[in-house]
Parts: C-alpha cells; structure tokens; sequence
C-alpha cells in the first residue's frame, strides 16, 4: 500500500534493526517503555521485539485507560445505572469491564440501562432526545480523550442541556510517567513516549523526564519503522551521554500541541488533588475533575456516589505487570484463570491492555506454534 | 480501494474501524470535504463521510487533514496531496 510502504518497507527495517545492532553495547542490557497502549500493541502485532538484540528490551507501559481504572470506579460508574430514569453511556471498550458485580454487559443483562456510544457527542444527542431522563456518560481516557469530553460539555452549557452528566474519570500521562520513574523497583534507561496524546499536550511536559532524571524520551508514530527510528534516537542519545525530548512523530506532532484543545481542557476541567491508579496506587495531581464553572454536569455533584474503595484481587499481578517488573506471562494467573475471555485483571480487557496483546500475538501464537 | 491513500501515512484507522477508542493514541486520519459552522464532513482513506466536530481546529478548511478522536478533530496535520 503506498504512502504506508514507506514505514514498512523491509529494506529500510533490516536497515533500522541492523543500526540498533550497531549502536547497543553488547555488554549492557537496555530497558525501554513504550507508555502507551497503541505502541504496545504495534510492537506485538509486527513482531518488532524479534527484530532486536536479546539485550534490548521493551517494557509496556501505563497507557491503557481502562486497564488503571480502579475497580471501585466501575463499581461507583456502575451504580448510577441502578438509578431510575438513568441512562448510563460508556465506549463499547469499556462494556466487558468487571466491576465487582460484573460488567456493564452483565448490568445491561439484569436489566439495567445502559447504552454504548461512540463519542461523548452521541451521549449528549441522546439527553437530547430524552428531556425525561438523566444521561450519563462515563468519560475514561488521556489527553486525547479528554478534549472530546471537553466540548461535549461545552456544547451541553452552550444548548442548555440539563439532563446531562459526566462521570470523569479522565487522567494524565505524565505524572504516571513521574510515579513510574520515582517507583523504587523501576530500571529503565529510556521512553517512547505517546503519539496521539502528544498532538493534544505537545512535547514539553516531557522536559522533566530528560532534566530531572536524565532519561531520553522520543515521541514516536505508531508503524514499525517508526518504533525502529524512535529506538535508534534513544539508543544514540545514551551512546552521547545525553538526555532529551525528541519528537521522531514529527508529521503529526507539534511541539506546542493544539492550544485550542488546551484551553478547552483548561476552561472544562481542573486537576483532581490526587487519583487512583490500579496497579499504582494514588497519584498526585494525576486526573481531571469538572472545574467549578461545569459543576451542574458533573455526575459526582449531581448524584450521591459510594465512593467504592475494591483491592484487586491478590493472585492477580496487574501492578508489577503494568509497572514493566513482570512480563505479563510471569503472572500467576496468566492464561490460566485470566483470559481475554474470562479476564481477572484489567490489563486482559482491554485489546490494547499488556497482557491481552501479549495472550494473542504471543501466547497464541506460540501454542499453535508448539 | 483507497480513495485517498496518501492518508496511510497518518495511520490506517478509518471512520469504521479505529481500534480501542478508549486508548488515548488512537485518531482517525480524514481530509475536509466542507466545512459547516463548528463541523465539517469529512472522508477517511477508504471513502467514508462523517460530520466531524471541529471546535478544536477552527482553522479548518477543506483539503485539510485532521485526526479524528471520538467524532471531535484533534490535530491539524497537513494538506491532502492528490
């Protein structure tokens, strides 16, 4: 196909994989984190890992919304569909999420109403049409998630919907890359950093990772040759002794990112004091709220919530896994009780979750292979 | 058939078919067909419309390139070459 061809042409990835070669010291193992979930993804499905050395290594990141969303959200997201004359609105991703009481599939089953939408906007048409309901959408996502919830809000203030409601649970990558990097059992010697959410907040917010711990994050595209390319600049910013943001996603990424979304998000949004990550813990200043200016369509003011506080369950591995100290196939119920179709943990959810991409490109493959 | 291919390069997800739309690294290449108040119709590599919200690239005008996440454009990131 051409225009992609040219990030996937062999000629120039034997050409990548053999500078990687080239440029990685034999006697050094490296540690690279791909944050996000779109990366790991890539990485699987093209086999990029077999293309390197056996000493570089990638680790697999935080970036899958759905995957560190406590299960105490979805528990308090869940019961607001128990309300009469609620309809519950969440992405078709988030559909086969286990609460504690099951999934909104199972919720949907027992009765309950709720709905998948595509786009926030959809959920906002649906207040809309339905003046005698309350429609709630169950906002989840980073920074490029984040400024579609931020117009539909503003959009819903500019119209006059009332009858319509966010439940936010929208967070940030960088303090999750901050928590990573500050986590004691943490090894790693650089970052590919995001793509799409980078369009959105630019390169910047990244400095600290460079001028504070002295890592070489690269924000890269998503094909094979780019994962390659991003590899290669980080691989030569350790051989120079240096630390840096660079920006190899530069036909879609600006460095200042899109200050039309900021100041949506600015305007829509104000930084929880602190949120939870599962698998991480709290993290400060880490997620979004509604600002008080959009406190009539915020869910959590709207509607009296338990405030569910769920432990994972302790076989599970999820935060080692989603930490990049374990492979997801180190976990104990890897593939035994935790299956994309009866998953245990988060990260076996979503698609894009570690140890779903891992049990499909990987496990799989292997047993059919064996 | 691609009707647009040079929108590969972007990425490959189209209006129908995006993968995880709750990741925040997924967005939909689409160059503008016309521009409507704050939406545009918009075609993605294979040929399909939508009305895209475009609040967020204001400047928007038809033979942009946008990246679409969830119905509202995110970024502008170029002209659409024949």
């Amino acid at each position: 196909m051409k225009f992609v061809d040219e990030f996937r042409d062999p000629r120039l990835i034997r050409a990548a994989a053999e500078e990687i070669r080239r440029l990685a010291d034999p006697d050094r193992h490296y540690r690279i984190m791909e944050v996000c979930g779109g990366h790991t993804h890539s990485i699987y499905r093209h086999g990029i890992q077999n293309l390197l050395p056996p000493n570089i290594e990638f680790i697999h990141g935080p970036g899958c919304p759905v995957c560190v969303l406590p299960m105490g959200r979805v528990d308090d997201g869940l019961s607001l569909a128990e309300r009469p004359g609620v309809i519950l609105t969440a992405f078709g991703d988030m559909m086969r999420v286990p609460g504690t009481r099951g999934s909104p599939l199972e919720y949907q089953a027992r009765g309950a109403d709720i709905r998948m939408v595509y786009s926030p906007l959809d959920a906002l048409k649906l207040a809309q049409e339905n003046p005698d309901r309350q429609v709630v959408f169950f906002a989840i996502g980073f920074e490029t998630t984040a400024p579609s919830t931020a117009v539909t809000l503003m959009r819903a203030k500019a119209l006059g919907v009332k009858n319509f409601s966010v439940f936010c649970n929208h967070v940030l990558i960088v303090p999750a890359i901050r928590a990573i990097l500050d986590s004691p059992d943490m090894r790693l010697d650089g970052f590919i950093g995001p793509g799409h959410v980078s369009t959105v907040i630019g390169c910047r917010p990244y400095q600290f990772v460079a001028r504070d711990y002295g890592k070489p994050i690269v924000i890269s595209g998503f094909e094979p040759l780019d994962i390659l390319q991003s590899t290669i600049m980080i691989l030569r910013q350790l051989r120079e002794g240096r630390a840096e943001v660079e920006n190899q996603y530069s036909r879609v990424v600006p460095w200042n990112g899109n200050p039309a979304a900021l100041r949506a998000m600015a305007e829509v949004f104000e930084l929880r004091p602190y949120f939870e990550w599962r698998g991480l813990g709290f993290i400060s200043q880490s997620a979004l709220k509604l600002s008080a200016a959009y406190a009539e369509w915020d869910a959590e003011v709207r509607f009296e919530l338990p405030g569910v506080r769920v432990t994972d369950p302790k076989a599970a591995q999820c935060g080692e896994v989603l930490k990049g100290v374990l492979r997801p196939d180190q976990c104990k119920l890897f593939a035994r009780d935790c299956t994309p179709e009866h998953p245990v943990g988060a990260l076996m959810v979503s698609s894009e979750g570690a140890c779903a991409a891992y049990y499909h490109y990987v496990h799989r493959v292997g047993a059919v292979g064996r | 058939m691609a009707s647009r291919p040079e929108l590969a390069r972007y990425g490959l997800c189209t209006l129908d078919l995006d993968g995880c739309v709750t990741c925040g690294d997924v967005a939909v290449p689409v160059v503008v067909v016309e521009v409507d108040g704050l939406e545009a119709v918009c075609e993605d590599r294979l040929g399909q419309q939508a009305r895209i919200a475009i609040d967020l690239t204001p400047e928007a005008v038809p033979g942009d390139v946008l990246l679409v996440h969830l119905g509202v454009a995110i970024a502008r990131v170029g002209r659409a070459t024949p």
